[in-house]
């Protein structure tokens, strides 16, 4: 059932290299490469996230001042009153 | 990436239920004059039977987490090109909602009692043999003991059923193996499942059984309806019935359609819209990656479901009917014709 290791591809005239763990640094360059990739991605993102979120916060507040304002005694209805 | 571990994470999920189901259902009794008080008493007198309480309850709630997020996911990536693997999950959401729903209706609080009643009530809406279908489910003319026992032994039941539709599920995917974020063919590029994704996994497991215990002894009753913690009674009706935080952007769009069967059908369609992304898929890239225009309609359908949330679980009043039917416009309009079209204006 399903694909097997042996039985998944050929892949011609496509040669790899490798370093041993033991020749190299685990975490290289983890803060100093890695905070501006952190920005570099968000800036790529942000534009496409955060304005319908921005919108969907702007709904909450707007429907719920609304309602609010929908519970308020109007004082045109009193002004009659003795 | 990490969004890859919500399917071994459902799993565990399934797993966690059933192993706190059947310790549950060992001191639960399934009749109207016991069942609530059942419940108190595994709470109070079994031991930790209150932490199996919590888990089960709140293990629902991450559920969902869960089958929304590997949802996310597939619409994300594309992985809804699996067709069958796909179709089957969309199985397996509908199962499990209608086991939430049954289960819900266990512990026979107010919102047991009176969500079961709104909710088995919309099946009336079915041409001529409605009213008898509803009857048929209750087991009597209204919600009582007849409907309770048999909910239990239907949420008993369809556990099983989710594990045998997740072993075809797991059939399925494992004929084509899983996505990728660059939506590729991977075939030349595999790993063994251990040690690399056993220990992704099992971080993914620890995660997420933090998360479920962190909700369960700082803040149980976060997502529930104190409701609940009053007995099922039938001559009194909650000011507002609503179901379960998970059922709440369904419950909107129900109550945005000023009809019993439109708002049924609008209730239906909007998780079975789910099968037909893979017809409407237009783009010539699987995922969203690479993808800008679609990409904001898909956080667009992320707003726009948290929005449907906080309006189901809103008064049907003003603005909240405006809003709320707007965004079930927008929902449907998202699935069938702006995300094709995004696809379409792409290529």
């Amino acid at each position: 059932m399903g694909r097997h290791f042996g039985d998944l591809a050929k892949i011609r005239h496509v040669i790899t290299y490798s370093i041993s763990p033991f020749e190299q640094r685990a975490f290289p360059n983890y803060f100093s490469k890695g905070i501006p990739n952190v920005w570099r991605r968000f800036k790529s993102s942000v534009f496409k996230v955060a304005p319908p979120m921005i919108l969907m916060y702007l709904t909450y507040t707007w429907g719920n001042h609304v309602h609010e304002q929908g519970k308020r005694k109007n004082p045109a209805d009193y002004e009659k009153d003795q | 990436s990490g969004v890859w571990n919500f399917g071994s994470l459902l799993g565990l999920c399934l797993i966690t239920q059933i192993l706190t189901g059947v310790f549950l259902g060992m001191d639960y009794t399934s009749d109207i004059s016991t069942g609530f008080s059942s419940v108190t008493h595994i709470w109070r007198d079994v031991n930790y039977g209150w932490l199996i309480r919590n888990l089960h309850g709140n293990g629902a709630s991450f559920f969902f987490i869960c089958i929304y997020m590997d949802i996310g996911r597939g619409l994300y990536y594309g992985s809804y090109l699996y067709k069958e693997t796909w179709n089957i999950g969309v199985v397996l959401l509908l199962l499990v909602m209608m086991t939430a729903f049954v289960g819900y209706v266990v512990p026979w609080g107010q919102m047991s009692f009176w969500g079961g009643t709104v909710i088995t009530n919309l099946l009336s809406g079915v041409p001529y043999m409605g009213d008898t279908l509803v009857q048929w489910i209750w087991g009597g003319f209204s919600v009582d003991n007849g409907t309770l026992t048999r909910f239990f032994g239907f949420h008993f039941l369809l556990a099983f059923v989710i594990g045998g539709g997740t072993v075809v599920h797991l059939l399925f995917l494992h004929e084509t193996g899983s996505n990728n974020p660059g939506g590729v063919n991977s075939d030349g590029d595999k790993i063994s499942f251990h040690p690399y994704f056993s220990y992704k996994d099992l971080l993914g497991f620890v995660i997420m059984l933090l998360g479920l215990t962190s909700l369960g002894v700082f803040s149980p009753n976060l997502v529930g309806d104190p409701e609940n913690f009053t007995p099922g009674n039938p001559l009194v009706t909650p000011p507002h019935i609503q179901p379960e935080w998970y059922f709440l952007f369904g419950y909107g769009i129900l109550r945005s359609i000023p009809n019993k069967v439109g708002g049924v059908l609008g209730l239906v369609f909007s998780i079975l819209v789910l099968m037909v992304v893979a017809i409407l898929h237009t783009s010539k890239q699987r995922g969203l990656t690479f993808r800008p225009v679609t990409q904001f309609l898909f956080w667009t359908l992320i707003g726009d479901m948290i929005i449907l949330t906080w309006i189901g679980g809103m008064p049907v009043e003003h603005p909240y009917i405006i809003i709320g039917q707007i965004g079930s416009v927008l929902y449907f309009g998202l699935f069938l014709v702006l995300v094709p079209l995004g696809g379409w204006v792409e290529n």
